[in-house]
């Protein structure tokens, strides 16, 4: 196995594309680490991320805030412009893990570990975050949505890297809510996670809205239904009657020791009405 | 992957603690392993190997991380700091040392480092951080003996300047033996090895049971590179071991059979980068999975485990007392129900380990044990060895909470030592830890209990199955000591209660806080507010009126005539109780979907073994040059055994606790204090302590001719003793040594008096029980299920508080674990079996934790004193239990009780009416 800990972005794809065998990318290591000592994975190739300085930046853009692969959660919730326009993306970002974790861990790694109840991407998707990705053909521009494809699987091509995240700038009266449902206080798998950022106009309609919802299928998933049971209301009780029924609907859980189906598909829908009355109230400040 | 393939890079350059370093490794190997055992900061403890427990905490350039999510490659260039070297060098860390100190925040002191780490790098941001912040910094931090509570209380008193007492039996001193926890230099069982040593794994079965057979060891061996291989082929003496006589039924090795999921067949043995490396999957075995049942009910079916244990029932617990049977149809009430617990694990977070060598012909073993005789009685038999051979020199022991009575890792490593002539360690992985080592015995119960109009208990009956796994462990205690307390601490003048252990292909259940006893208070706990509820009494004015009094016969047909004090447990609740359901109505009133519930438990818990000796011997000395030294050989594993006993010791013979040197166990050196279990050291071994400071007080004012009353002050070689005639001094050269070490020698034994019980488990099982009774007070969110704590109020009759400070930690941390039993947690082989699977509580999961001491002593205790350990979780579960129901209507019968049970519940409370109670 080699651990290589390239200066560029580019030395990174080419060292990821000439590789043969099984490469990973590592940026804080929290997972692969984990999985790589209990032999789960066997890679011939490990290249390291965090040594590239394009990496860390946490840059302003014109059309929204771009967030490098190597940013350690810790680093992203501790800036106040990330904190301000996207709330719902740190709170997801800040339950990844402990404190301890998110020193190392990043939101780029939690997406590309493609867990379905990874924390911070259904508060992504919910966002429009895209995802930059460089290759040996060039960059692509990529919903979030689109990167996991399966439990641990990935759209990413070989030697394709995700090099940032562009968190899009919202519209005026826009707020964004991320609730996460775990059986202990902290430092748990989601049994459901709900990412939800709306729009509204001058008068309290909602006009766009974009719901993500994690840990109830194979992948974390734009709920569209969802989007629409907002969209053109106040977000009043039968709005968020509708919200919540889209979500358990859109739910396919598994059993499992956090929680039965019946429970995650219920609970899927109670939280999404929590976390829309969140960004709501969120909204009507903004 | 074998490292050995590794291409080696140069060496990563780091800072540590303040000096460079260069540590040539892997890149990917874990930071926490290169800095442990390349660098030498063995400060770092690894707990779980997957950024669970956050025990390797360090500072990276200033932030707290995981060293065991961080790969060495990652850190060159980077500042890295310690425990060790904060406490070395930042004056912040010195405060936060003095913090923990005086607020008893170390316990065991394996989440220590972590702990301190991760405070460290918060106290320099800000220095007086409030309560949110010190909870947010440590959320990733477990810590399974505190409660977490005291470890908040030293990181927001940082900096304080109040002093703790020093003194004998009833001073809150700090623990004599915290230094070491707090500045980084303690070492358990993983951290003494030397660099180099010999790594043994072991090879385990993944079938939940399975005949095996080996392959060609000898070309596995040649092709590995490995020292050795052990099997069952290498026991030397009777490949069997357990805890109770009659029932020595494990294998250290599986012979042709594996009885459950884990079970070791072989061991390897190599230099550290080979072992560590080996894919043991490739190892030559081929298993045959056999028929194997996981619960009680399919045990019968699965043909016998062990020879004379029909159907695989290991045995029967049985007690009578009057006609439960007739009581309860007479009774004006009868409350009945079905109730189940899952295993639970121990959850200490430092693995079993343990390092052996041979000298000569005897073999010694430094290990994490609770009952370092026990251990040496056990691989003795396995090893065909006299006992003398074998010695047991315990390092720090970082939890333990009763796991860690049985053998686990020491015989492999003293065998390997044996055959090589080398030293070996071994250190459990946190998967091996969880997967084999002893659990809860999981429970399914039903009871019934009735009584008159007016509240008087009539009888009562009760049924208990425990799944006590594939092998016996303490699950006999289990079977015995069930019956003797399900009553609770209550009058139940007819009584019949029956338990079994059935064996089935799990990991053996053994010996954790309370043997049964916090399982049995969760079926009669319920049912008793069942039977207030439908009374129309209040809820504790029902039990204490119920409550065992001084001259009461107990379900055995035992009276205490003193020190009974489960009714001044309830009295010191009661203003609490009536604050609480005040609060929880104003709460309630302004309704929403998140309803506040109160519920209150009572508990009892005999000290000691049940009807059988279990002695305990103290050795004390003065030296030539003065010294006064305790051997004292009672484990402590974070509860305080090394303070307490000084403590009584010091007062007993009248001199000051500071002025003791302690020599710890040592099975050579120090006499044996039996196992630290059962809430027995405290009241067993602290009872021969102070026999043994008596005596020796007694010789020496003998010598002096003076009265008791007389003032003794031991050093600078001599003994001086004052009393009204002045001061007389005796040069301790002048006085014909006892022996070569001590001029003065005194050791002396204490076993409880107890009798046997009669076919009907009618008796004096122990000599003392102690009493308790608890208040919790919670959320429920309706909507959710989510139980969010508010307050647990403890009240607990100790007899005498030795140390009212290392009680409230006891307390604290019996809480904390009997919150994991009621809300979270629960082992299921091959599915739970690491830290984020199998879910223990967090900082957060625990609330506020007021203690009240009662101290109404005790005939037989020193000075009064009852044990404690157990004693603090058997209320908690049932308390908040019962405070679930007050909340939500709910009752919760099957635990854990995650949210989707709990919404469950109320979901069939609010779909079925009727079936409210």
């Amino acid at each position: 196995m080699r651990f290589e800990s390239p200066a560029t972005v580019a030395e990174a794809v080419t060292l990821l594309n000439e590789a043969t065998g099984t490469v990973y990318p590592m940026a804080g290591g929290t997972d692969l680490l984990v999985r790589l000592r209990s032999g789960f994975v066997e890679p011939d190739l490990i290249v390291d991320l965090k040594r590239i300085d394009a990496l860390h930046m946490i840059v302003q853009e014109a059309d929204g805030l771009r967030v490098g692969a190597a940013v350690p959660s810790a680093e992203l919730n501790e800036h106040a412009d990330a904190l301000a326009g996207w709330p719902g993306v740190c709170e997801a970002t800040g339950l990844i893990g402990s404190t301890q974790v998110q020193g190392r861990c990043t939101m780029v790694g939690n997406l590309c570990n493609a867990s379905p109840a990874a924390d911070s991407v259904p508060a992504l998707v919910a966002a429009g975050a895209i995802a930059r990705v460089v290759g040996p053909n060039g960059t692509r521009d990529v919903p979030v949505e689109e990167i996991p494809t399966a439990p641990g699987r990935t759209s990413l091509k070989k030697g394709e890297i995700i090099e940032s995240v562009l968190l899009p700038t919202k519209p005026a009266h826009s707020g964004e809510a991320y609730l996460r449902f775990i059986p202990r206080t902290e430092m748990d798998i989601a049994v459901v996670g709900v990412g939800i950022s709306l729009t509204l106009d001058d008068s309290g309609i909602c006009t766009d809205a974009r719901v993500g919802l994690g840990a109830v299928a194979a992948t974390v998933l734009l709920v569209e239904d969802a989007a629409k049971a907002l969209i053109g209301t106040k977000v009043d009780d039968a709005a968020l009657d509708a919200l919540a029924a889209a979500c358990s609907a859109a739910a396919s859980p598994i059993n499992d020791k956090r929680g039965t189906i019946e429970f995650r598909v219920e609970i899927a829908g109670t939280l999404a009405r929590r976390a829309a009355k969140i960004a709501l109230a969120r909204a009507q400040q903004n | 992957m074998a490292l050995t393939d590794i291409d080696h890079q140069p060496g990563i350059s780091f800072s540590l603690n303040g000096k460079p370093v260069r540590v040539d490794g892997p890149p990917s190997e874990r930071l926490s392993y290169a800095l442990r055992e390349r660098a030498g900061t063995r400060d770092v403890k690894v707990g779980c190997d997957a950024g669970d427990c956050g025990a390797c905490t360090i500072l990276i350039d200033g932030n707290p991380v995981c060293a065991c999510t961080t790969a060495l490659g990652q850190v060159d260039g980077a500042v890295i700091e310690t425990q060790a070297g904060l406490f070395a060098a930042d004056p912040i860390a010195k405060d936060l040392a003095a913090s923990f100190q005086r607020h008893q925040a170390a316990q065991c002191g394996i989440c220590t480092p972590g702990m301190m780490v991760s405070a460290v790098a918060l106290l320099r941001d800000r220095s007086k951080p409030d309560q949110a912040a010190v909870e947010d910094a440590l959320g990733g931090v477990l810590c399974r003996c505190t409660g977490y509570r005291k470890i908040i209380d030293a990181v927001m008193d940082c900096g304080g300047t109040t002093a703790n007492p020093v003194g004998g039996v009833g001073t809150p001193m700090a623990r004599v033996d915290g230094l070491p926890k707090v500045s980084g230099t303690e070492r358990f069982a993983d951290d003494v090895a030397a660099e180099g040593t010999l790594v043994l794994r072991l090879v385990r079965c993944p079938h939940h049971r399975a005949g095996f057979e080996l392959g060609d060891l000898d070309a596995y061996k040649l092709r590995t590179g490995l020292d050795l291989i052990l099997t069952v082929a290498d026991v030397p003496g009777d490949n069997r071991f357990g805890v109770i006589p009659g029932f020595e039924d494990q294998p250290i090795f599986a012979d042709g059979e594996t009885r459950f999921k884990g079970e070791a067949v072989a061991a390897v043995v190599g230099s550290a980068d080979i072992v560590n490396a080996l894919d043991l999957t490739e190892f030559p075995v081929t298993y045959t999975p056999l028929p194997h049942a996981l619960l009680p009910k399919d045990a019968a079916g699965i043909g016998d485990m062990h020879k004379g244990r029909d159907g695989n029932v290991m045995c029967r617990g049985f007690v009578k007392r009057g006609d439960a049977s007739a009581a309860l149809q007479s009774a004006a009430v009868v409350a009945e129900g079905s109730f189940s617990t899952g295993f639970i694990e121990h959850g200490y977070i430092e693995p079993e380990a343990a390092v052996a060598r041979r000298v000569g012909d005897r073999i010694e073993v430094q290990c994490c044990t609770q009952a370092p005789v026990m251990n040496q009685d056990g691989i003795a038999i396995l090893m065909g060895l006299p006992k003398e051979s074998v010695r047991i020199i315990p390092t720090a022991v970082g939890g333990g909470f009763g796991s860690k009575l049985d053998l686990t890792a020491q015989p492999y490593v003293a065998l390997a030592a044996w055959v090589l002539n080398k030293p070996v360690r071994v250190t459990y992985s946190r998967i091996e830890s969880i997967s084999t080592s002893t659990k809860r015995h999981p429970s399914e119960i039903t009871m019934r209990i009735g009584a008159d109009a007016d509240g008087t208990i009539v009888g009562a009956e009760f049924d208990g199955i425990f799944n006590t796994g594939a092998y016996a462990s303490w699950g006999p205690t289990v079977a015995n000591r069930v019956p003797i307390h399900a009553s609770g601490p209550y009058k139940t003048p007819n009584y019949l209660a029956r338990s079994a252990g059935i064996h089935t292909n799990t990991a053996p259940s053994g010996a954790f806080r309370g043997f049964g006893v916090p399982q049995s208070a969760l079926a009669q706990e319920p049912l008793y507010d069942d039977l207030a509820d439908a009374l129309g009494i209040d809820r504790l004015e029902f039990r204490r009126r119920n409550a065992l009094r001084n001259g009461d016969p107990t379900v055995t047909g035992q009276v205490f005539e003193t020190g009974m004090g489960i009714v001044e447990c309830f009295d010191v609740l009661e203003p609490h109780w009536k604050r609480a359901l005040a609060d929880a109505a104003t709460a309630n009133a302004k309704g929403g979907t998140v309803r506040r519930g109160v519920g209150i438990a009572g508990g009892w818990y005999g000290c000691g073994n049940t009807s059988l000796s279990n002695p305990s011997t103290i050795r004390a000395g003065i030296t030539l040059d003065g010294h006064v030294v305790l051997h004292q050989g009672a484990m402590d594993i974070g509860q305080g055994a090394n303070t307490v006993i000084a403590q009584i010791f010091a007062t007993a013979l009248g001199v000051p606790v500071d002025g003791i040197d302690i020599v710890g166990p040592d099975t050579d050196v120090t006499p044996d204090a039996g196992k630290t279990s059962a809430s027995r050291q405290t009241f067993v071994t602290g009872n021969a302590a102070r026999l043994c400071g008596e005596a020796m007080r007694a010789r020496i004012l003998r010598l002096a001719n003076v009265s008791g009353d007389a003032e003794i002050s031991v050093g600078d070689g001599a003994i001086r003793v004052r009393d009204d005639g002045g001061e007389r001094l005796f040069p301790l050269d002048t006085l014909t040594p006892d022996n070569a070490t001590y001029v003065l020698e005194s050791v002396e034994s204490y076993d409880p008096p107890t009798l046997p019980l009669d076919e009907n488990g009618q008796g004096v099982p122990y000599a003392v029980f102690g009493t308790t009774a608890q208040i919790a007070e919670l959320e429920v969110d309706l909507e959710l299920g989510t139980v969010k704590l508010l307050k647990i109020t403890a009240a607990h009759d100790v007899g005498k508080a030795i140390n009212p400070l290392l009680v409230e930690g006891q307390v604290q941390g019996g809480v904390a674990q009997g919150i994991g039993l009621a809300l979270m947690e629960e082992f299921l082989p091959g599915r739970t079996e690491n830290l984020h699977d199998y879910l223990i509580p967090t900082v957060g999961d625990v609330p506020p934790i007021e203690t009240l001491i009662v101290e109404s002593g005790d005939e037989h205790g020193p000075y009064g004193a009852k044990g404690l350990g157990e004693h603090c979780l058997i209320p908690t579960a049932p308390a908040i239990l019962n405070a679930i129901k007050h909340a939500s209507g709910a009752r919760v019968a099957h635990l854990p009780a995650t949210p989707d049970r709990v919404r469950a519940a109320i979901l069939a409370q609010t779909q079925s009416p009727s079936a409210k109670n």
